[in-house]
């Protein structure tokens, strides 16, 4: 995918676009001073929603690559921003996840109504396969701690994010090709 | 009468009494402290030292005469043991048991630094209570009025790769090969005749740049402890050996020997790595208990069956060369092991021939295509099998099938020479007497009768220790490498290297090496108390890849299935006149 080349046009563009739509029958009863001031006042909610948005993103990323194997279905009371996944969405064999700063940038949506957003993150994500303990080197293998290929292979990183007591936290996330 | 020297039964067949607890005690207390057949060194003889370690106790000694000490351990009151010391140069090497007690020291001081390393030893540690268990601790010896030394001894790998045969002063001779950073390889030559080598969990420690300690702890087998510690310049050892030998008798003995450099392998680590330890204790995260280390226990963990289940299970599942998905699980066709493997050849498709051995019957074979072939025994019924068949050189071919129908249900893996007319065929087979799941194997001889070609009357290929000492690694998959130290006319070896590349757990089994041409051998592996698989390998040492064909049976069925790797040479020792195997073999 590569229809967002830039995440601070991207997310402006949106604003702007459902802005226009919102502010459509307003426009008629309210003074423009006004129109205007709640347009800035929507614009600082959604880039604080970004921002925090991001600071979930980088709390999660940070999490994961100190993690030994990415299991995302484990909930962490430590982190508690993590804590809401349904289930295991990512695919287990994750050892850490990086930016992918030769890829597509950031791209964050955050819905009309300030309550769910999705983000999506190109990704450099090392892969960790086991070997099929189908022989004795493979079982051997195993049994002094290895067994395992490691890749990495650049992927699109899915989150989608839900506003809860007023904290942004992480409902799923995915990958999927770049 | 003359004697041999080999033993009843090899050291992967005996069955060693678990000792009690109570027995072990019984056995320790009739022992003051080591034998020796060298002259006891009285270096610390009226002597009183400190030993401080890092993580583990400090031992206050006071030694009284060549034989007999106190010692104290953590300030505890002082008891008295006998002890052994041996010295080579400015290292001693002492070791005493703790009376009363299953536990005792082996202690290496360098008095040139004073640094010292200290094992501490014990039985009744494992479950199999035998097994001598040891935990490591790097200190100093204390002088007063100085601060301690900031240096240890430290674990290393800087061992790994050689080799050397050891004659220690009681006349028992070894060969004994480092192939590995985390385990050894030793070939009982005096004790044993030398017909098949052996592994255990190993120890390597730097003393300095000439010097090093090693330990080997003969797991899977009698649970005896070696640690000595080695000159590479001048080949001397210094050491102890204890533990229950075959009979259960305690073997506790300081030695001192000397052997003959054999060679140095290759090592694959990145250049500066020179760590030790390269197999950790204990999963990532985790604390190892006191004396942990990864220990490979196949003989523990493989299914152990009887041939009415062996019967049954392959009534139950019998393939050759499925797809893994086929038949999931622990004995599933080896799919790992033909990443490298490369396509097979339809070369036989649609030729019919009869492969005549000389002490086998013949074999008749038609081909149908690249996949399905039809044989029988000279005059007997025909039966359809699966095969596949890889050319490993010009004019060589690889192929095997399983024998439907067969009691013992026979596989076999045939390399045929059709430049010369002779074809060599490792016939494996189950029902064999320790276990019956576990494949055995026979060689059979023999020429090609094929419509224009004319084979050899008597030429044969022959056995053949050309191979013996050599090492050749294999990568079958991304992240599935090994290694063969062909280390013996009759046995080789398997290591298998971990994520840095350095050599870690080590296996081994009988083998045999056939030549089929210069550079190109075609040899077999048993995993005997094992997994039980027939492992069998042509090995092209020009093109250095090989191609082979695995058999085993075990409680998901009886498989045969293929294996391709490429290969490095890693080296060779000097060790075939060791057995007095003539090179160019004969026929069997």
């Amino acid at each position: 995918m590569t229809k967002d080349t830039n995440s601070t046009q991207s997310s402006r563009r949106l604003f702007l676009k459902r802005g226009a739509l919102l502010a459509a029958p307003l426009a008629a009863a309210v003074p423009a001073a006004v129109i205007a001031d709640d347009g800035l006042k929507a614009r600082l909610a959604r880039l604080e929603d970004e921002a925090a948005i991001r600071k979930v993103h980088h709390a999660w990323l940070r999490r994961v690559n100190s993690m030994k194997t990415v299991n995302v279905g484990v909930g962490d009371a430590a982190t508690p921003l993590l804590a809401n996944f349904e289930g295991t969405a990512l695919d287990q064999t994750v050892r850490s996840i990086a930016a992918d700063h030769a890829g597509e940038p950031d791209a964050i949506e955050v819905a009309a109504d300030g309550t769910r957003a999705v983000g999506r993150f190109q990704c450099a994500v090392e892969i960790e396969n086991a070997i099929a303990q189908d022989c004795t080197l493979a079982q051997m293998a195993h049994a002094q701690g290895g067994g395992f290929v490691r890749q990495t292979e650049r992927r699109v990183l899915k989150v989608e994010y839900r506003k809860i007591g007023g904290a942004w936290a992480i409902a799923r996330a995915e990958f999927a090709p770049v | 009468m003359p004697g041999t020297p080999y033993p009843k039964e090899q050291m992967h067949r005996i069955v060693y009494t678990k000792l009690s607890e109570q027995q072990i005690a019984d056995k320790l207390s009739a022992v003051s402290g080591p034998t020796s057949a060298s002259p006891l060194a009285d270096v610390f003889a009226g002597k009183s030292i400190r030993i401080v370690t890092d993580k583990g106790p400090a031992l206050a000694y006071t030694f009284r005469e060549a034989n007999r000490l106190s010692v104290a351990e953590n300030g505890a009151g002082a008891v008295e043991a006998g002890y052994g010391a041996l010295t080579q140069g400015n290292v001693a090497f002492v070791s005493h048991m703790i009376p009363n007690t299953q536990r005792g020291y082996a202690v290496v001081i360098d008095q040139g630094t004073n640094l010292a390393t200290v094992f501490e030893l014990w039985f009744s540690g494992y479950e199999d209570k035998r097994e001598v268990q040891r935990e490591i601790y790097y200190g100093y010896v204390e002088q007063p009025g100085q601060e301690a030394p900031k240096n240890r001894h430290v674990a290393t790998n800087r061992v790994e790769g050689k080799g050397f045969y050891w004659k220690q002063d009681n006349g028992a001779e070894t060969l004994e090969f480092y192939p590995s950073a985390a385990y050894s390889h030793f070939v009982e030559l005096s004790r044993l005749g030398g017909e098949l080598g052996f592994c255990g969990p190993s120890d390597y420690i730097k003393i300095d740049e000439n010097r090093y300690i090693y330990t080997r702890t003969e797991c899977e087998f009698s649970g005896t402890f070696t640690a000595y510690v080695m000159d590479l310049n001048r080949i001397e050892q210094v050491g102890v050996r204890l533990g229950f030998n075959a009979n259960d008798a305690l073997e506790y003995y300081v030695f001192r020997g000397k052997g003959e450099w054999l060679g140095q392998l290759a090592q694959f680590e990145k250049f500066g790595d020179e760590s030790g330890n390269p197999v950790p204790a204990a999963a990532p995260g985790q604390t190892p208990a006191k004396g942990a280390r990864r220990v490979y226990r196949p003989f523990k963990t493989m299914a152990k069956m009887t041939p009415a289940q062996v019967d049954a299970v392959c009534a139950k599942h019998t393939s050759a060369f499925a797809p893994r998905a086929i038949a999931p699980g622990p004995n599933a066709p080896a799919a790992s092991m033909a990443g490298n493997l490369g396509p097979n050849t339809d070369w036989l498709a649609g030729k019919t021939f009869t492969l005549r051995y000389d002490h086998a019957p013949a074999m008749e074979y038609r081909f149908d295509d690249a996949e399905a072939l039809n044989w029988r025994k000279e005059g007997g019924n025909w039966t359809k099998a699966p095969y596949r068949a890889y050319v490993s050189s010009p004019g060589v071919i690889l192929f095997g099938h399983l024998l439907e129908g067969e009691p013992n249900h026979d596989g076999h893996s045939i390399v045929a020479d059709f430049d010369q007319g002779l074809v060599t065929c490792f016939n494996g087979f189950l029902n064999t007497p320790y276990f019956a799941n576990e494949a055995g194997v026979k060689i059979h001889f023999g020429v090609i009768e094929m419509e224009g070609l004319i084979p050899p009357k008597y030429r044969r290929h022959v056995l053949t220790d050309e191979m013996v000492g050599r090492a050749v690694s294999q990568n079958y998959a991304p992240g599935l490498t090994s290694m063969h130290l062909y280390s013996t006319p009759h046995s080789l070896s398997w290591i298998i290297f971990t994520g840095t590349d350095a050599g870690g757990l080590e296996w081994s089994g009988p083998a045999s090496y056939v030549k089929i041409r210069n550079g190109l051998y075609f040899m077999y592996w048993l995993e005997e108390a094992c997994n039980g698989t027939l492992g069998t390998i042509l090995v092209n040492l020009h093109t250095m890849r090989d191609v082979g064909i695995g058999y085993n049976c075990g409680e998901n069925g009886l498989n045969m299935s293929a294996m391709g790797a490429h290969e490095r040479r890693a080296g060779q020792f000097d060790v075939r006149r060791f057995y007095q195997v003539k090179s160019d073999g004969g026929a069997v």
